[in-house]
């Protein structure tokens, strides 16, 4: 009787024991993969043109293989920012409508994000309008992935590298501040490395034809941030109409909150 | 209080020290201004933080000028926060006025009476 309670203690010892394991397991980010996690802040650009990054020459940087309908969009929009920049008729969608960023453009505002990782996703979180993106991990994309302003995105491990694959953005937003577009055919590739314990960095492929005549490249540089602090920034379009009451003395056609 | 054009002939910067939600081309970049000046209101608000000031010109009448800065979380970073100024704080401030010649600018510098420059 002694012997079968010892087996019996024994046993219950050995089961929790593995379901204690399991649930830890399962519930902390897989110590094998890299950390990426952190909060990152990168320096401002206005184009995603590596050999034009103030966006002083729109349209022909060089680096970026327009076709003809991509061309012809860059030189209809009127951005608020760059070398013949106008704010006032301004056609950024961020601006003029207070849109989303969408992305990556959501990046490259002069705000903090902060990277989350768990075993199944890791989440991109804003700043900027508290806006997020969820990468999921080792999953194929849906079959008929959404139309949306973050697009859908799946990732891999690849080393010391997040390989992530996104589709299904929508063609209304920037690629940045400066007026790259893209069409709902945007492919885009990036690959995300942590290259030294306070440096994070992306390195984009964008691939789609009927903006782009062949796959171009840029990247972003983010620094790590360790004072833990993530503010808000929501922006509307009262705020938007308030700043152009009080800087342009355009009066808001529409009623507008006061309050800050 | 004098108000002094420092300089007249400055290039645009590639990377200004504020990116402005208004942009460069609402103000005279080539120009920079700095007054001393009395805070009338500090909004800490969206999308720019705002500074409204009294400041004399050189005939001694005073102008009032509304400045933005950059976003909330822009100036956070910079070690702001949403009581650094109050009404009445002495302040000296360097700024881009209006390209159109209104009485709104675009923030440069900002130094409190205590010599702290924040």
């Amino acid at each position: 009787m002694r012997n079968r309670l010892c087996s019996t203690v024994w046993l219950l010892g050995i089961l929790a024991f593995i379901c204690g394991c399991s649930a830890n397991d399962a519930a902390k980010p897989a110590s094998q993969v890299p950390d990426l996690s952190g909060i990152w802040l990168g320096k401002p650009v206005q184009s995603l043109s590596v050999s034009d990054p103030t966006a002083q020459k729109p349209g022909v940087e060089g680096d970026i293989p327009y076709t003809p309908w991509a061309l012809a969009k860059m030189k209809t929009e009127r951005p608020a920012t760059g070398r013949d920049s106008t704010f006032e008729n301004t056609t950024d969608p961020a601006l003029k409508y207070a849109d989303p960023d969408g992305y990556p453009r959501a990046s490259i505002h002069p705000m903090r994000f902060k990277m989350v990782q768990t075993p199944e996703y890791v989440y991109q979180l804003w700043e900027y309008n508290k806006s997020w993106r969820q990468i999921a991990l080792n999953k194929p994309h849906s079959e008929v992935p959404d139309i949306s302003w973050f697009g859908e995105s799946v990732g891999r491990w690849e080393g010391d590298t997040l390989v992530v694959d996104s589709v299904g953005f929508k063609d209304s937003t920037w690629l940045d501040p400066i007026g790259h577009p893209h069409s709902e055919d945007l492919h885009m590739i990036e690959r995300i490395r942590r290259t030294d314990p306070e440096t994070l960095v992306f390195d984009f492929t964008f691939d789609d034809p009927k903006a782009y005549t062949k796959p171009w490249n840029s990247q972003l540089t983010f620094k790590l941030k360790n004072d833990g602090i993530m503010t808000e920034t929501i922006y509307t379009i009262s705020d938007e109409l308030s700043f152009r009451q009080r800087f342009l003395n355009e009066k808001p056609p529409i009623p507008i909150r006061r309050s800050n | 209080m004098k108000l002094k054009l420092l300089a007249a002939g400055v290039l645009l910067m590639a990377f200004p020290a504020f990116a402005h939600h208004g942009g460069t081309s609402l103000y005279d970049m080539s120009k920079q201004l700095t007054v001393d000046a009395t805070v009338t209101d500090f909004l800490w608000t969206n999308p720019h933080v705002e500074i409204g000031l009294d400041a004399k010109d050189s005939k001694g009448k005073v102008k009032h000028w509304i400045l933005e800065a950059n976003s909330p979380p822009v100036m956070v970073n910079k070690g702001w926060n949403r009581k650094v100024l109050q009404p009445g704080d002495v302040i000296k401030v360097t700024f881009n006025p209006s390209a159109r010649g209104g009485s709104v600018g675009r923030l440069i510098k900002l130094i409190k009476s205590d010599g702290k420059e924040l």
